[in-house]
């Protein structure tokens, strides 16, 4: 399958990084953001908010790599949170039951406030 | 750096033109040296012997003249020395055109002088001294003083000779020496030609013919289908880049046939899955069910199971996360553990948290699988479901009458967790009862998740729509015009898997709960 880049912003929020990716979270792209989750996975204490508000679309990969990433910096010793307004993904959540138990609100403050570690 | 062939060819053209040049300039010198020489031979020496011994015989003959006169008086010797005086003087005046030199004009002069001294002594003693008769007077004074003059005048010739003499000789050593030169040259020139001609005619071409000939070897051998052929052509023109993209070429076939024994292997594991799904529909009278799928790749996430225990139908649809070989193989654990599961136990939940357990063992991080599991009552209608993270079930309710609208729903209850991230994933089942006529519609979100060209989902509510306005069409059919409705939204461009299942109720309407009764448990999001 062709992977696609997708472009993701990365800022410093004290003591947690704000993921903002813009465009479709899909199997062409989920690529970028499991290679930036990773590229923080070695640091201390790692946590991140991804902010999918310029995330049109996601589906089931796009999904995964976020709970893939919540068990990878969970198993790290950090945590990873989302912020999110989009009815369609907060649905996603809810369907498949990934909702419980992971950080999720409207702002990236809320979201981080949420954090487990 | 790369030299072109086009350039190597131009320049050795060059080159040769070049030598070309050298020869025509050679010979163009050769040709004006001897022209040069052959100047001062003709235009010089030889009319300046002429000159020199025309004056000496004029003045030889004026002397002869005189001493005729005067031996025999006849006035015919006197006319002839006169006109001989008149033929040195022309002569003499061509001497002064020709000898240029100082050592020339000096023996030209004294010459000059002395015949001048020469034709005084007999104008002015000798022929007076003759007219007044005294002839042997007059012969002494010419012997005694005109001879040596004449022997002077000889003398001179003689040095202006010499002179013209050494002229030509110089002249005939320049022209040999001219010669000797432009042999050497053209000599170097005509081998430098060879051997430049014979290295373009003959190294060029056969070093470029044997690359070419490595290449030609190359390319058979890639015919028979050895890709292992190292071309090594040192060249650094057209040909060199021909065998790096040759090489290059080689490379990319490997991949391509890489990626067809890989197309092989997956095509292998299309037909695996595809028969692994392949369960027949077990023909029942009581219920009809139409299964449809449509898979983006050759293997895929989606899948489906029916299966027929006593009386109680039982229907599966799940759908592993991402898409490709990746969820064919999720699919496949999942459907495994839930055939295997099922041979020992009935019950949903425990074949439910069996393929959990080996989704779990099996899943990298990032996998997951929602399912639908689903059974019928073939007697009474009765349904039950047990939703893992899956999209909500949709009935469509059969019409009362002909005159009623066909009515549909998303059938909501509890939810449980998808398979394969938690290790309890919740296990609550919901429950139904169908009237003759119902259809239940299971399904992927293949058909929610198509995408038109603007972005926009096709979505729960376009497809609830298009149910219900399919509804009079048997299973079949509109399970083909739903996934043609979805085509054309998405314009043709589907990058997920389709999987429907349409299970309709045949059962009579004898026995039926009253629908208004209140026992339906069925809501409607709508």
């Amino acid at each position: 399958m062709a992977q696609q880049k997708i472009d993701i912003d990365i800022t410093n929020e004290g003591d947690y990084r704000v993921f903002k990716p813009s465009g479709d979270l899909d199997v062409y792209t989920v690529g970028s953001l499991r290679d930036a989750i990773g590229a923080v996975i070695e640091e201390e204490n790692p946590r991140i908010v991804v902010d999918l508000d310029a995330v049109p679309f996601m589906d089931s990969s796009g999904l995964g790599a976020l709970m893939g990433g919540v068990r990878r910096l969970r198993e790290a010793g950090g945590d990873l949170a989302i912020a999110c307004t989009r009815e369609q993904h907060l649905k996603l959540f809810t369907i498949t039951g990934f909702g419980e138990g992971v950080s999720i609100a409207p702002t990236v403050d809320e979201a981080a406030k949420g954090f487990k570690a | 750096m790369r030299l072109s062939l086009r350039w190597k060819i131009a320049g050795g053209f060059a080159l040769m033109l070049v030598l070309i040049a050298l020869l025509g300039w050679v010979t163009l010198s050769l040709f004006l040296s001897l022209r040069t020489i052959q100047r001062n031979v003709f235009d010089n020496a030889i009319p300046g012997l002429i000159t020199i011994d025309e004056i000496v015989r004029s003045y030889t003959a004026q002397s002869a003249a005189v001493r005729g006169y005067l031996i025999g008086s006849q006035p015919s010797l006197l006319d002839q020395y006169r006109r001989e005086v008149a033929i040195a003087d022309v002569w003499e005046e061509r001497g002064e055109r020709l000898f240029r030199s100082s050592e020339e004009r000096s023996l030209l002069d004294d010459l000059r002088v002395a015949g001048g001294e020469f034709q005084k002594l007999v104008d002015r003693q000798v022929i007076p001294r003759a007219s007044r008769g005294e002839r042997t007077q007059a012969f002494r004074v010419l012997g005694q003083e005109g001879t040596p003059l004449i022997t002077e005048i000889e003398t001179l010739g003689g040095l202006l000779r010499t002179q013209q003499d050494r002229l030509r000789i110089e002249s005939e050593r320049d022209v040999r020496s001219a010669s000797n030169n432009a042999l050497i040259l053209l000599g170097a020139v005509i081998a430098g030609s060879l051997a430049l001609g014979g290295m373009l005619a003959v190294l060029l071409p056969r070093r470029l013919v044997a690359n070419l000939s490595r290449l030609v070897d190359a390319a058979r051998a890639i015919e028979r289908g050895d890709l292992d052929q190292k071309i090594s052509v040192e060249s650094r023109d057209e040909v060199g880049e021909l065998a790096e993209r040759f090489n290059e070429m080689q490379v990319g076939l490997k991949r391509l046939q890489q990626l067809a024994l890989q197309d092989r292997e997956l095509e292998i594991a299309a037909s695996i899955q595809r028969n692994l799904l392949r369960r027949g529909v077990p023909h029942m009278t009581e219920a009809r069910v139409v299964p449809l799928q449509r898979q983006a790749n050759l293997v895929g996430g989606d899948w489906y199971d029916v299966d027929l225990i006593g009386r109680t139908l039982t229907v599966v649809v799940g759908d592993a996360s991402g898409k490709g070989i990746a969820a064919a193989l999720m699919a496949t654990v999942a459907l495994s553990a839930l055939r295997a599961e099922r041979g020992k136990v009935a019950d949903p939940k425990h074949v439910l948290e069996a393929a959990n357990r080996a989704l779990r063992d099996a899943s990298d991080p990032e996998s997951f699988t929602t399912v639908i599991y689903s059974t019928l009552d073939l007697d009474t209608g009765a349904t039950s479901w047990i939703n893992m993270g899956h999209h909500s079930p949709f009935v469509l309710r059969a019409a009362e009458s002909p005159d009623h609208a066909t009515q549909g729903y998303y059938l909501e209850g509890p939810r449980n967790r998808a398979l394969g991230w938690f290790e309890d994933p919740g296990l609550t089942e919901n429950h139904a009862r169908l009237a003759p006529g119902d259809r239940l519609v299971l399904f992927t979100d293949g058909f929610l998740e198509a995408k038109s060209q603007e972005g926009e989902v096709f979505g729960e509510h376009r497809l609830a729509e298009v149910l219900i306005k399919l509804a009079p069409l048997d299973g079949d059919a509109l399970e083909h015009e739903l996934v043609a409705e979805v085509e054309r939204f998405a314009a043709g461009k589907l990058d997920d898997d389709l999987t429907m299942i349409i299970i309709e109720w045949v059962g009579t309407r004898e026995g039926v709960p009253d629908r208004a009764s209140g026992e339906e448990p069925w809501r409607s999001k709508r």
